[in-house]
């Protein structure tokens, strides 16, 4: 889903609990601000949509989607999201730090990319 | 006879989506209004995007806009002041610059330069999220797009046309207060008497309406025109070219509707 260009990084991943369950923005900010924290991006906490660069966007809309917890999280051919970024490892590491805060998320990208990822992100079952 | 029969199609077809757009754009209206005087639909995550939105709408631009209504004020009422004098007229030219000044011209503009400023924003906007089926994603997500994407753009740009509407009428009185008595206070009483001469009730209605539908046209049909984009990335400019169009008449009707209203 796309960020609003007019708020901050920050406020668009606490968007998502105020929008879903009318929680106020103390509180969804301080849970936006711990899931930015574990990311190692708080950083971009007040940066705005053209202000980020490929990845930090990359990260605040797997943390918009995180932050609900939903049961399942896909990743669609993430090299639409970090053109200038060597996704794999990016996404393993980032996956490994909200391992505590994901159910279960699938990356979904074309099997001749296969090789460029770590053996622990790849399905067991034949794809 | 095929060329009278295929132009006759082709304006039939060009009439029937004119039709749809105006009546998209009046159910747009009705429905934004409507749910802008519900206070249910202003939960926690509203409430952020209006104050967001009235921020980077009407106080973003509060300075530089000001600045310039009140060069423009100073320049027209020195114009009006000096006419009025040359004719012998000058004890209408206080009542003549606050009329031109703050009844018409002030408005006008200001709807104007939201509509350039955020307005044509606004239609981009809303024609690229309906290109890539961005509207479509929030819909599918459970996003009630009416109450997050499209009611606080309304919000803030009717709210920006009346705020500095009222800001730049306040200064251009004071100018004109200044270039017609000077700067002493011994003429206010004689300044009240022409202000309450000029800003009668229907008047005073009569602005905030005309205020309240230049907000709402400068932001519904942005928001209209771009949600009927055809989903092709190059019909993005057309669709901004023709908003600002519509805008600019629609703008333009209000203005001679009110000045009929008035002085007709």
């Amino acid at each position: 889903m796309p960020l609003r260009a007019n708020l901050s990084l920050l406020d668009n991943i606490a968007l998502i609990p105020q929008y879903r369950h009318n929680l106020d923005y103390e509180t969804t900010s301080a849970q936006a601000w711990n899931l930015l924290l574990l990311t190692g991006q708080e950083s971009a906490a007040l940066k705005r949509d053209p202000q980020l660069s490929h990845a930090e966007r990359c990260v605040a809309k797997l943390l918009r989607a995180a932050i609900e917890r939903p049961p399942i999280i896909l990743i669609d051919r993430p090299a639409l999201l970090l053109p200038d970024t060597h996704y794999p490892p990016f996404l393993s590491d980032l996956l490994e730090r909200l391992a505590d805060h994901l159910n279960d998320c699938w990356i979904l990208d074309y099997r001749w990319n296969e090789p460029l990822y770590p053996p622990h992100l790849l399905s067991p079952a034949p794809r | 006879m095929p060329a009278i029969i295929n132009f006759l199609t082709r304006r039939g077809a060009a009439l029937l989506a004119t039709w749809r757009i105006w009546r998209a754009t009046f159910g747009l209206a009705g429905k934004v209004v409507v749910a802008a005087l519900s206070p249910a639909v202003y939960n926690s995550a509203t409430r952020t995007v209006v104050m967001k939105q009235i921020y980077f709408t009407a106080v973003q631009i509060l300075v530089p806009f000001t600045l310039f209504a009140a060069l423009l004020s100073f320049v027209l009422i020195q114009i009006v002041v000096g006419t009025a004098a040359e004719y012998g007229l000058s004890d209408y030219a206080l009542e003549m610059s606050v009329r031109l000044l703050v009844l018409e011209v002030l408005p006008l503009v200001t709807a104007l330069f939201v509509a350039l400023r955020s307005g044509s924003a606004i239609n981009t906007e809303v024609a690229l999220m309906r290109i890539n089926n961005e509207l479509e994603a929030l819909e599918d997500s459970g996003v009630d797009t009416l109450r997050l994407e499209f009611m606080p753009r309304v919000i803030g740009g009717m709210l920006s046309v009346l705020s500095l509407t009222a800001i730049t009428s306040v200064l251009a009185l004071v100018l004109a207060y200044l270039a017609v008595y000077g700067a002493q206070p011994w003429s206010l009483p004689d300044f009240a008497r022409v202000m309450g001469k000029v800003f009668d009730g229907a008047i005073l209605t009569g602005i905030l309406l005309k205020s309240l539908a230049f907000g709402l046209a400068v932001t519904v049909i942005p928001v209209a025109e771009g949600l009927a984009t055809p989903k092709m990335l190059f019909m993005a400019p057309i669709s901004v070219l023709r908003g600002m169009v519509r805008l600019f008449f629609v703008l333009m009707f209000i203005e001679v509707a009110s000045l009929a209203f008035k002085y007709i």
